[in-house]
């Protein structure tokens, strides 16, 4: 297909947009190599599961599936206060409780949030566990806290960490480019707007929890994690055991979203009780657990304020950010408004306020989402500002280059091809070319959200292809499934390589005895993973190659390999199967590969773009969302239909938590009151429209050989700033805050009647 | 969770002959969606619950000359799928479907809907002792109120979660209820209680009486009912606001109606003074404004709930309008 015929059937003013670069000979030409052919058969295709019809039969298994012989079950005393002194911890009635095998005192001085670990139990069973933690006894000596934002930044607010002041004030990101006051002045308009996102709790569906046996000073930990190495690494400081001692298994997770990367406290606890007790121990956190103490989404306040000329020129763009993850620190929220936008002169301030809340873990996509929701809004507000066409306002500022077009060119970056593809499906043409033209009670508007994140591999990933003398085949690698379907693409690499069906492929992953992996975390998986087998599978097929030429007595190289056979390419009737071919085998052979360096004379992105149309009922503030139209560059595509799935997933997440989600604490008792799923609301199916996901099909040769990039965060990041956007099209006001729940909605429209 | 042991009566009169006096030790169970939520939330901890289930007898939806009788036990999915409730009281068949999921509607019985405890997040944290169970203040009053009562309530803000119920006490549904003095028959109207009576209960059940059935009214001939619930999320969400009408219609006016609001206070919550200003007049936007207007002179919002008034007014409007 020609560009042309790429482009056709769209709107004028994007084709016109389009031709006019397409002259300049910049953007796709410039900053991404021609596209190379397509070479592969299954790679890219859509493949079903390998694992699928173990999972959804149950016969997977996950960490809370775990039971060993002799099991004991943990279980963790909480602090109820969400600031206070443990003055003493007596264990004692709960030890002799017949049954107790372990108990273990965890906390002495202050406790900072309500969930806070404050002793441990291994029972016989939970029911007993349970009974023994109402029977510790703790003096605590309640202290004043701060559970909110507001009034930890009161003056004269109690402090949440004793080391430092609730808003440190030296800024935890400061940056600056270009002239920011001779930006504002250059600028024909200038408006300055704040927007303000709600803690997020990660709740997956599989809630946190490990396994943990002895045999002598070995220990095996099965571990609902995000990363089998870190985990082991840190048993390995924590308890002052070689690494080389302890094992970490992971087979099958319902979920982590960035709340199960590292090592956590039960963990190291059920290891701790299950050296006291010296039989295994299972600690599986509960729903209650899960809302509290393992991680949630930082909130944020952001105040941007930015310069644009009359023709849409951007030139100057200032963030200030308070954001709160409760004892933990703020997410950093800046790197959108730093990156898409090509902007000169810029000024960033981000400011932690400290809580005395469970503390932030990243959050799929970690301050990008909150960031993307600001920018995206206020670039959506400017628009209306100087009364042009959204889409047409980001065109205006396409960088090439990251930091705004002041850095290093982006090895790829296919977002104009994103925006022409969404903008098509979703129909853009079809928005109300006034924000809230529409009549009528129930109002329709069309948004839209650019994306950008990292999504880069990690070199120096591991992958083994071990072929046996009978020709059967594994791929090994010790990274971890977190539900997006690494086994399959491992699978599909393996099998496209070596001309074999994925199926016909052994997996194993999910082990520290495996080849290293890194965490799966900020998108990396795939493109550690991917580059990586497919490197040792090239190996494995080299080394075929030469066995079947001796077999068949040609030449390495004219021999090619297909559906499972070797055949001449000379002579395409003589072939021979891998059997065959390896009938002389004696031993197992295993190759290795490694995801290889990049260069770094390129920035590595994804970029993407969200379309939502939604439907605002302006007596009752509800907004449903009609459709999600997006288009995502994350290099090749490894499996379309996991693909697919990452992107359902990521918008299911974001429509969420616009419309949603929100940890409520309450400033009286200083605990979070929706600690269940009811109370704590995530969409439901009835929530959730058509979701239409493309790909731009990029392909990304320099910075990995399978030219692929991440897909994990990228559809979660845009989708609530889009359909805020599509809320302020219909109505005509803007809400600046997510969750956008009626009552907010209302208030806004009772704004805009005032 | 603490251990219970679990009775399993043959009869009502086993139930109704448990010693009142002992209510702390015992709980009744229906179909057991809300009862061992609290349970395993330790919000309560009986040494027992009492299953009905076992009791044969008492789910049935039966028409007689009367109107039609409906058995505590019957469940809501059944009771959603009858087609004489679908045809002569639409408000109750769609206050059925409104109602949380399948799998819970499929569990969940008639007169459980009616007996559940309320959602309060306060009342439901174990680790909070509101006066509903027994200490001496009320969490929401100065807390996080946006889901709570903005009629009605003065020492405890709970709303009356039920779906079931607004719909039946607008269709004018009785209750029959077995008691160890004698089974008794009262308006469903009469059957719940504001906190200002008894703040531990929202109903006048004694702990070993039974709700034993619900009996509706012959619908009149032009009678017309719905139940319009606003609810946050799609499904499997209590109503921040919902209304059940029924009414004849004469023209563009009412001959009669009734509305009865759920989500807005302690109890479900009748609007009598809207239906009077209501009943034989033209009925406009501008006139049922108007009522609902007069109604909510009563309402006493907190901080975060006084975005229901504007609701009430928007889904009562809606709802009436949908019978025209």
């Amino acid at each position: 297909m020609s560009k042309r015929e790429y482009f056709k059937d769209t709107e004028d003013a994007t084709l016109l947009y389009y031709e006019e670069f397409k002259d300049k000979e910049t953007i796709l030409q410039q900053a991404t190599p021609e596209p190379e052919k397509e070479i592969f058969k299954i790679v890219g295709q859509y493949t079903p599961r390998i694992d699928g019809e173990k999972i959804v039969t149950g016969q997977a298994p996950y960490t809370h599936d775990i039971s060993l012989k002799g099991m004991l079950f943990g279980k963790i005393l909480r602090s109820p206060h969400a600031c206070a002194e443990v003055v003493s911890v007596d264990l004692s009635e709960a030890e002799s409780l017949p049954g107790v095998k372990a108990a273990l005192p965890l906390k002495k001085g202050r406790v900072n949030y309500a969930g806070e670990p404050v002793a441990a139990i291994a029972a016989t069973d939970e029911k007993i566990a349970e009974e023994a933690l109402r029977l510790i006894k703790v003096d605590y000596k309640p202290l004043p806290f701060a559970v909110t934002v507001e009034k930890a930044m009161e003056e004269g607010a109690p402090q949440v960490l004793e080391d430092r002041p609730n808003v440190p004030p030296k800024p935890f990101n400061d940056y600056s480019r270009g002239d920011i006051e001779k930006g504002f002045k250059e600028a024909d308009f200038i408006i300055e707007r704040t927007y303000k996102t709600a803690v997020e709790i990660h709740h997956t569906a599989e809630t946190h929890g490990s396994v943990a046996r002895w045999e002598g000073d070995r220990l095996t930990v099965w571990d609902s994690t995000q990363a089998i190495f870190s985990v082991r690494d840190g048993l390995a400081r924590w308890l002052r055991v070689p690494a080389s001692r302890v094992k970490v298994i992971k087979k099958y997770m319902g979920g982590g979203f960035g709340s199960k990367l590292g090592i956590n406290d039960y963990t190291v606890i059920a290891a701790m009780l299950a050296r006291e007790a010296r039989k295994p121990v299972k600690l599986i956190l509960s729903r209650e657990e899960n809302s509290i103490c393992v991680g949630n989404r930082p909130s944020s306040l952001q105040t941007i304020k930015g310069g644009v000329k009359k023709d849409g020129t951007l030139t100057a763009l200032y963030l200030k950010n308070y954001t709160s993850g409760g004892v933990g620190g703020g997410d950093r929220c800046a790197e959108p408004i730093i990156d898409v936008y090509k902007c000169p002169n810029m000024k960033v301030e981000e400011y932690t306020v400290y809580t005395n809340t469970g503390a932030s873990r990243p959050t799929r996509a970690p301050g990008h989402v909150q960031g993307t929701f600001a920018l995206e809004g206020f670039m959506e507000e400017l628009a209306a500002e100087i009364n042009v066409d959204p889409l047409e306002l980001r065109k205006k500022n396409y960088s090439t280059k990251n930091l705004g077009d002041t850095g290093i060119p982006y090895s790829s970056k296919g977002l104009d091809k994103c925006y022409q593809m969404g903008a098509e499906k979703i129909g853009w043409h079809r928005r109300n070319k006034k924000p809230g033209q529409g009549n009528g009670k129930v109002r329709r508007g069309l948004g839209m959200a650019s994306q950008i994140w990292w999504g880069t591999g990690r070199p120096g990933t591991l992958a083994d292809i071990k072929i046996h003398p009978d020709g059967s085949v594994e791929a090994i690698c010790g990274t971890q499934d977190l539900g997006t379907g690494t086994r399959t693409y491992m699978a599909v690499i393996t099998a496209e390589t070596l001309g074999l069906k994925p199926e016909d492929i052994t997996v194993k992953i999910g082990s520290t005895e495996y080849p290293w992996c890194g965490s799966s975390g900020g998108s990396t998986t795939t493109p550690s993973v991917a580059p990586a087998i497919r490197e040792a599978a090239l190996k494995a097929v080299e080394w075929l190659k030469q066995l079947a030429a001796s077999e068949m007595k040609i030449a390495p190289d004219a021999v090619i390999i297909d559906k499972g056979k070797f055949i001449n390419k000379d002579n395409p009737e003589q072939a021979i199967s891998f059997q065959d071919a390896l009938r002389r085998q004696r031993r197992e052979m295993v190759f290795h590969g490694e995801c290889g360096g990049r260069s770094s004379d390129y920035a590595y992105n994804t970029f993407g773009v969200h379309f939502a149309e939604v439907e605002v009922d302006t007596e009752t503030g509800q907004i449903k969302v009609l459709k999600v139209v997006t288009a995502h560059d994350s290099g090749r595509i490894m499996n379309r239909l996991t693909a697919e799935s990452q992107v359902i997933g990521g918008v299911t997440q974001g429509i969420s938590t616009a419309l949603f989600e929100e940890r409520v604490v309450d400033e009286t008792t200083g605990n979070v009151v929706n600690r269940n799923l009811r109370d704590y609301k995530i969409a439901t199916s009835m929530d959730i429209p058509e979701i239409i996901p493309l790909f731009v099909d990029i392909i990304e040769p320099r910075m990995n050989i399978m030219g692929t990039k991440g897909l994990g965060e990228p559809p979660r990041i845009p989708i609530s700033g889009a359909i805020a956007n599509a809320v302020f099209n219909a109505i005509g006001v803007p809400i600046r805050e997510i969750p956008m729940t009626p009552d907010k909605v209302l208030e806004a429209l009772k704004r805009k009647e005032g | 969770m603490k251990d219970f042991k679990i009775a399993e009566p043959q009869t009502l009169e086993q139930v109704i002959s448990l010693p009142a006096e002992e209510k702390d030790k015992f709980c009744l169970m229906a179909g057991g969606t809300d009862l061992l939520g609290e349970i395993k939330d330790e919000i309560i901890s009986p040494e027992f619950i009492v299953d009905l289930k076992t009791i044969p007898g008492l789910s049935y939806i039966q028409k007689d000359k009367d109107g039609v009788k409906i058995g505590a036990l019957t469940t809501v999915a059944e009771l959603a799928e009858n087609p004489l409730i679908k045809t002569d009281y639409p408000a109750l068949h769609q206050a059925a479907l409104a109602l949380a999921t399948p799998q819970l509607r499929n569990m969940g019985t008639v007169g459980g809907n009616l007996c559940q405890r309320p959602r309060c997040w306060y009342y439901r944290d174990p680790n909070m002792k509101c006066r509903k169970k027994g200490g001496s203040q009320c969490f929401a009053s100065n807390g996080r109120n946006k889901y709570h009562a903005i009629l009605g309530a003065r020492i405890c803000y709970i709303v009356h979660p039920s779906d079931l119920a607004p719909a039946l006490i607008s269709l004018d549904a009785e209750v029959t209820i077995s008691s160890p003095k004698k089974e008794k028959t009262i308006s469903l109207a009469d059957f719940f209680t504001l906190p200002q009576v008894n703040v531990r209960k929202e109903n006048i059940l004694e702990p070993n009486e039974v709700l034993r059935e619900l009996r509706i009214p012959q619908a009149k001939n032009g009678e017309k009912s719905t139940y319009l619930k606003f609810k946050e999320r799609g499904t499997w969400d209590f109503a921040v606001v919902s209304a059940a009408v029924k009414g004849t219609v004469s023209g563009r006016a009412f001959k009669d109606i009734r509305i009865t609001l759920g989500g807005v206070a302690p109890i479900p919550w009748r609007l009598k003074i809207a239906e009077d200003l209501i009943k034989g007049k033209k009925v406009t936007e501008n006139l049922l404004r108007q009522a609902a207007g007069e109604a909510l002179k009563e309402a006493r919002p907190l901080k975060d709930n006084g975005y229901k008034k504007e609701l009430i007014e928007v889904v009562l409007s809606r709802a009436v309008l949908s019978l025209m």
